[in-house]
């Protein structure tokens, strides 16, 4: 679309707007402009996932229906709550329009299984985990929720309600993982959610509940382990600080519904292990409330089982998978029916079938790192398990597994982009390996479409730019490999420590390309490296950057009592790099540890620059730096506190080479931001145009970071957004969400021309990227209804433009005219407040196709129109606005434009030819029609009326040779010049370039069989037909008059590909 | 292929609630919006015709017949063959004639829902207490940008229509509608605008609808509407055998 788009006052549409508001309906005030969610989300999003690879689950909770039907609510660690009510077919996010999305805990009423009650903030605490903000209650399925505090709860283990009355509900709150909260422990309500009561707290500041289990035929009977732990950036304690020292965790019992407690100690229950302990599991079996299982960390961490209802314990097993990091694993689900039969999610699922004795590991093919199982109540070999690769289900009592293809909520730490056509999407994430994925393809962006490329947790990766058969990628702890793209052979390349040295490399490594010198790469452990021989040799370009505090380097000591050393809580370490675009050498560093760090001359030396920032605590985690797009002295950073248990957005900018900083956000003035700062990114094009990812998701600004709105384009949830890239080519911006897979934002053009001036209008045309006529194409294949397919850009030519507020009143009417101010097409308009985008299919009119037995399906769609600028015109209301907009062709294509206008010329043909046909299949029934009607009018024995009924029949047989006329809707395989002319439409049409010699002389052949026919009506009508006129003139009837040509459909169909993925010639 | 508008009757909900006073007074401003009851009630039928533009591509005729108390016709043309979706109030029936079947057919109870919804001129909320439905108001949600007041319908068939109202005009700018089909929630979504009069009654003549999960788009566009024009009862009835002509033209 061009740049200037002008509005034209007081031409047309002025009656439509008359009627509109000349009537009793007070129209308010004109709006304020708003700059906002809701100007901004009409850009769109579009979510291509992958559920592929899928996400960390948390939580489960699940009800078989009377159906046959298992209805089945799976909380997302970080991408919302996703309902089945089939069995698992098919899921649709329910939790979106709330403003956290990482789930703790469901549980469905016994009583109602519509109450839905939802605890937010996963209790899985590893180092990446997000936050909640409190309880979450549905009383219809989870369509609507209502929010029931308990907000600085931060996360929740599990809600427990009581079976006889579903307004008594216990929440097990451990509450904040990074400082201190006196709002942790088990909670209770005994009105629904509108009050709770803390029934069991800690003796401490950092003690929470971790687990609770009840006896559901007796639920004042409940057992409550609470957990000591702390999470900082450079360590954890389950327990405390090391394995022997003092914590708060222990096993409580209550009799009176959380009224008294009593603990469970060594000293008073025989069996049950000392103190001090770290994380604890319990669970009551729902079939004999005697048998209480409960995992116990300690220095000897094990199983225990209690048969008289937790009086005395009797330790049972202890293997690894038992006690493997039980921060991360420590959830017991014992069988509905049978008290000996549980399962232990962890590393593996393990199941024991006698009493917790012996377990084996049963987690077959799934993913592993489980953390919550549901047993079918109705079929005990039915169980359901969530894990870190997402979703799976056994029915064979969980030995072998089925995955779930169908939940997108994968955990994106970071995302690339490439130069192919399509492009493609490059990214690591938790768990889950580095993966290449495509963002668009014939038919969708299935989970085929996605490749792994490496393993391990993934992070940062990239396609080699000096050879695209190359790609690096990452595993945890800086392990980079340089990996063949079609032989998927690695070779590690991760700079290694000198004599006596440690490197320390951060968890999320970060590595960056030069955007100067194609091929070189930077990595950054507590100094900076660069390599441009694809990792064949680095230089160390930097000292330690760090502030390299001794005392934030004892992971080994990490873990509290089971050490926890997996190089999660690595620190004093690099943590951003990014080299100016405008200055070679020039190259911004932060590091977790609080440090921004500048050269400008490739390493040689450095300034620390932290001193210069105002406003951010000491040893502040720098989660992003940027280079300025457009200046060398020009800079952003993000610090993201939430590691000291400070959640708020930090962002300065400088332009001066980090002499001086401007907050643009800070938590004095978040200006709408919510979140801690994952990433800040300056548009490449547009120097005011500012995005922010946050835990809760995207921002953007067009003014430099004054004002800020958050994106919710696409129905995008509240998800981390935790890394952005640009495709400049296209105009398009990679998210790489934390929970919900990659999203992207196809045109960012009309952002960009979004400014005051727009934003004060009631409407203006934006600019829109040039538009090509993409290759018709098809792929894919069906994959059923239990499979992921993310959506492709739209396949026409965007309309976009910007409405103040959304259009209610009279006609918003868009036309399309070509360069002789003819309108080639009317297209419905988007009503909605902020930005529109409309597609338009760049069609001309289909043919006029003569009616037959069934529809000529390739000619229900027009053929696309040419290139060339065309004119927008948008009417509303009494105002007329246009814009250009330029129509190209696909840059792929081998063909040029003389080609594609041979195509056109040779559709357009074939268009007319239907239409001639169309004329004289019109005339024909018209004869026929008349000839019926008058042999109607007369007696059986007039004379008359036999030859008027031969007549009919005679042009009849005409009509037969022109159109399919069997009916029924059986493959008749009737062919008639109708249907060859429009098997020889849809050739021409679909390839866009010259038509095939056969194609050219086909044409040919049909029109001269056309003529055949048309010659053949032309003798009838002046033989037959004339005769017969004679006759009715000589008995004073009227005379079957012959019209001129069809009227023109009162809608003429313009189409399209019904089902892009299906091979159009294929009807069968 | 059909069209929906909804009107809000003027009756009180469960008196003394402080939502129902929300309820109450939502309902009347969007009926005093519409044009008021009198004018509603005068239409007796109501006939619209424009386009149906299908997955931004397909572009079909589009004629629509209402009929009071809950009588219904749809029709999509293309290329000379016309469509039927009718509901009389009793039974439903259609005729897909695109591939050469041109006899009627009747419609299961569940597929005919939509359609049957749909009927009442005065939309489904008009006159809501005498068809058994329920209604609730549940404060505002954001609509693309706009604040909008959202109600619940609950039908007597169990199916719910969110209805969202725009916050300065009272009119509906979106309705949520879940259909239960063989035990599947069936999930679309419809924007409205561009609202004009017909004998005094505001309706939509824009209606861009989307269903959830297989994202499927629709878009009808009324260039024509005409209230209380004659219609026969036939027009809506499972056509009696050899009176099949509405299939072809």
């Amino acid at each position: 679309m061009s740049t200037h788009s002008m509005k034209k006052g007081m031409v047309g549409g002025g009656l439509l707007a008359a009627a509109a508001f000349g009537v009793a309906v007070a129209a308010p005030a004109a709006p304020e402009a708003r700059f906002d969610a809701g100007v901004v989300s009409g850009l769109g999003a579009r979510n291509i996932g992958s559920a592929a690879m899928s996400g960390r689950v948390s939580a489960l909770a699940a009800v078989p229906g009377k159906d046959g039907k298992t209805t089945l609510f799976v909380g997302a660690a970080s991408g919302g709550v996703w309902k089945s009510d089939d069995g698992g077919t098919t899921f649709k996010p329910v939790f979106d329009k709330q403003p956290v999305q990482s789930i703790g805990a469901i549980a469905l009423d016994p009583s109602n299984p519509q109450n839905v009650w939802v605890g937010t903030g996963e209790p899985w605490t590893r180092n990446s985990v997000s936050i909640g903000n409190g309880i979450y209650k549905s009383g219809d399925g989870g369509e609507t929720w209502s929010y029931l505090g308990l907000p600085e709860s931060e996360r929740v283990a599990k809600i427990l309600i009581d079976p006889r009355d579903g307004n008594t509900v216990y929440a097990c709150v451990p509450g904040k993982l990074w400082s201190d909260s006196a709002e942790r422990g088990l909670y209770k309500t005994r009105d629904g959610g509108k009050s709770w009561n803390l029934v069991l707290k800690g003796k401490n500041l950092s003690t929470g509940c971790a687990s609770i289990g009840f006896d559901p035929k007796n639920p004042d009977v409940l057992f409550a382990g609470l957990w000591d732990f702390r999470r900082k950036g450079w360590s954890f304690r389950s327990g405390g600080e090391s394995p022997d020292a003092p914590s708060g965790s222990g096993l409580f019992r209550t009799a009176d519904g959380g009224a008294s407690w009593t603990e469970v100690t060594d000293a008073a229950n025989k069996g049950f292990p000392s103190k001090p302990y770290g994380r604890i599991a319990v669970a009551v079996a729902p079939s004999d409330a005697n048998v209480v299982y409960a995992l116990v960390e300690s220095t000897d961490s094990a199983l225990y089982r209690s048969d008289d209802g937790g009086k005395t314990w009797d330790k049972r097993d202890k293997s690894q998978m038992m006690v493997w990091r039980p921060f991360y694993f420590a959830n017991l689900i014992v069988d509905p029916k049978n008290p000996d039969r549980l399962f232990k999610p962890d590393l593996g699922l393990i199941q024991s079938l006698d009493g917790g004795k012996s377990f084996a590991n049963v987690g077959g093919g799934t993913h592993g790192d489980h953390h919550d199982i549901w047993i079918d109540p109705t079929d005990t070999q039915h169980v359901i398990s969530g894990d870190d690769g997402g979703l799976w289900q056994s029915f064979d009592g969980g030995n072998k597994w089925w995955k779930q293809n169908n939940l997108p909520i994968s955990q994106f730490y970071h995302v690339s982009v490439d130069q192919a056509d399509p492009f493609r999407v490059y990214g690591g994430l938790q768990d889950n390996s580095s993966w290449v994925g495509d963002s668009a393809y014939p038919g969708g962006v299935t989970n085929s479409r996605w490749e792994n490329m490496y393993g391990g947790d993934g992070f940062w990766m990239f396609e080699d730019p000096a050879d695209p058969a190359y790609l690096y990628a990452e595993y945890q702890g800086g392990s980079i490999a340089r990996i063949n793209r079609h032989t998927h052979e690695i070779r590690f390349v991760q700079p290694m420590a000198e004599y006596k040295e440690k490197l320390r490399w951060n968890w999320n490594t970060p590595i960056a390309l030069s955007p100067n010198e194609k091929g070189a790469i930077y990595i950054g452990s507590q100094f900076l490296f660069r390599s441009n021989d694809h990792g064949q040799s680095w230089q160390r370009i930097s000292p330690d950057l760090t502030t390299n505090d001794p005392q934030k380097q004892k992971q080994e000591e990490s873990g509290g009592v089971t050490v926890d050393n997996s190089a999660a809580e690595m620190h004093t370490t690099i943590y951003s790099i990014s080299e100016s675009p405008k200055q070679a050498g020039l190259i911004w560093v932060g590091t977790d540890d609080g440090n921004v760090q500048l050269t400008r001359d490739g390493g040689k030396s450095w300034s620390n620059l932290t001193r210069n920032l105002k406003g951010v605590p000491e040893h502040s985690w720098v989660s992003w730096v940027q280079a300025g797009a457009f200046e060398p002295g020009t800079a952003f950073v993000a610090f993201d506190r939430h590691t000291f248990g400070d959640m708020a957005p930090y962002i300065y900018a400088t332009r001066d080479y980090g002499q001086s900083w401007t907050a643009l956000v800070g938590p004095k003035d978040a200006k709408g931001m919510r979140g801690y700062v994952h990433v800040i990114r300056q548009d490449p094009v547009k120097p005011d145009v500012l995005y922010a990812g946050t835990e809760f998701g995207l921002w953007i600004s067009i003014d430099g970071g004054r004002e800020w709105a958050q994106f919710k384009g696409g129905e995008m949830p509240a998800v981390a957004v935790r890394d952005l890239a640009f495709q400049n080519r296209d105009a398009s911006l990679a998210l790489a969400t934390h929970g919900r897979g990659i999203w992207i934002v196809d045109d960012l053009t009309p952002l960009r021309a979004l400014d005051a001036k727009a934003l004060a209008s009631e409407a203006a045309f934006l600019q829109a990227k040039p538009v090509q006529q993409r290759i018709n194409a098809f792929g894919g294949w069906s994959e059923g209804d239990a499979s992921f397919s993310g959506p492709n850009p739209p396949a026409g030519a965007d309309i976009v433009y910007y409405q103040k507020s959304r259009h209610l009143f009279g006609k918003l009417k868009l036309e399309v005219l070509d360069s002789k101010g003819e309108v080639v097409d009317t297209i419905p308009a988007s009503v909605r407040r902020g930005i529109n985008r409309v597609n338009w299919s760049m069609r001309a009119k289909p043919p006029r196709v003569p009616p037959a037995a069934q529809v000529a399906f390739n000619s229900t769609q027009g053929p696309r129109v040419p290139p060339g600028t065309y004119t927008v015109r948008m009417t509303k209301g009494k105002d007329v606005y246009e814009t250009k907009l330029d129509v190209g062709l696909d840059r792929r294509i081998a063909y040029g434009t003389a080609d594609r206008q041979a195509q056109y010329d040779t559709a357009l043909r074939v268009r007319d030819l239907f239409g001639r046909m169309s004329d004289l299949v019109h005339k024909i029934n018209a004869v026929r029609a008349q000839a019926d009607e008058r042999a109607g009018k007369l007696g059986g024995n007039d004379a008359l009326r036999k030859p008027l009924l031969a007549l009919k029949d005679k042009v009849d047989t005409i009509r037969k040779k022109i159109v399919a006329t069997k009916e029924g809707g059986a493959i008749t395989g009737e062919e008639r010049l109708r249907e060859h002319m429009d098997t020889l439409y849809g050739a021409i049409t679909i390839y866009e370039g010259k038509p095939t010699d056969y194609q050219l002389a086909r044409v040919d052949t049909l029109q001269r069989e056309l003529g055949d026919v048309e010659q053949e009506f032309a003798k009838f009508q002046s033989g037959d037909l004339a005769q017969a006129n004679a006759s009715l003139r000589a008995a004073k009837l009227e005379e079957i008059a012959v019209p001129a040509a069809a009227p023109e459909e009162a809608s003429a169909a313009r189409g399209g590909r019904e089902e892009e993925r299906r091979n159009p010639f294929e009807r069968d | 292929m059909h069209i929906r508008w909804t009107a809000v009757g003027l009756l009180a909900l469960l008196a003394g609630s402080a939502s129902a006073a929300t309820l109450d007074e939502l309902v009347a401003k969007n009926l005093e919006a519409r044009g008021g009851a009198a004018k509603l009630e005068a239409i007796k039928t109501l006939k619209t015709s424009g386009k149906l533009l299908i997955g931004d591509q397909f572009e079909l005729g589009f004629a629509q017949y209402q009929k009071a108390p809950e009588s219904i016709r749809a029709e999509a043309s293309l290329q000379g063959l016309t469509s039927v979706q009718a509901w009389d109030g009793r039974e439903g029936w259609q005729i897909s004639p695109f591939q050469g079947r041109k006899d009627p057919e009747k419609m299961s109870a569940d597929d005919v829902k939509s359609l049957a919804d749909e009927a009442p001129i005065g939309g489904a909320l008009f006159d809501w207490k005498a068809r058994g439905s329920k209604l609730e108001y549940l404060g505002t949600e954001d609509v693309d940008g706009t604040e909008a007041h959202k109600l619940k319908v609950t039908l007597k068939n169990g199916d719910v229509e969110y209805v969202y109202l725009d916050p300065d005009h009272y009119l509906e700018i979106r309705i949520v509608a879940q259909h239960n089909v063989r035990g599947t929630q069936v999930v679309r979504v419809s924007d409205y605008g561009d609202y004009e009069q017909v004998a005094g009654v505001y309706f939509p003549f824009s209606i861009a609808t989307e269903s959830k999960g297989d994202g499927g788009k629709q878009q009808v566009t009324i260039e024509h509407a005409e209230a209380n024009v004659p219609m026969e009862d036939a027009l809506f009835a499972f056509p009696a055998p050899a009176a099949t002509k509405g299939a072809a033209k």
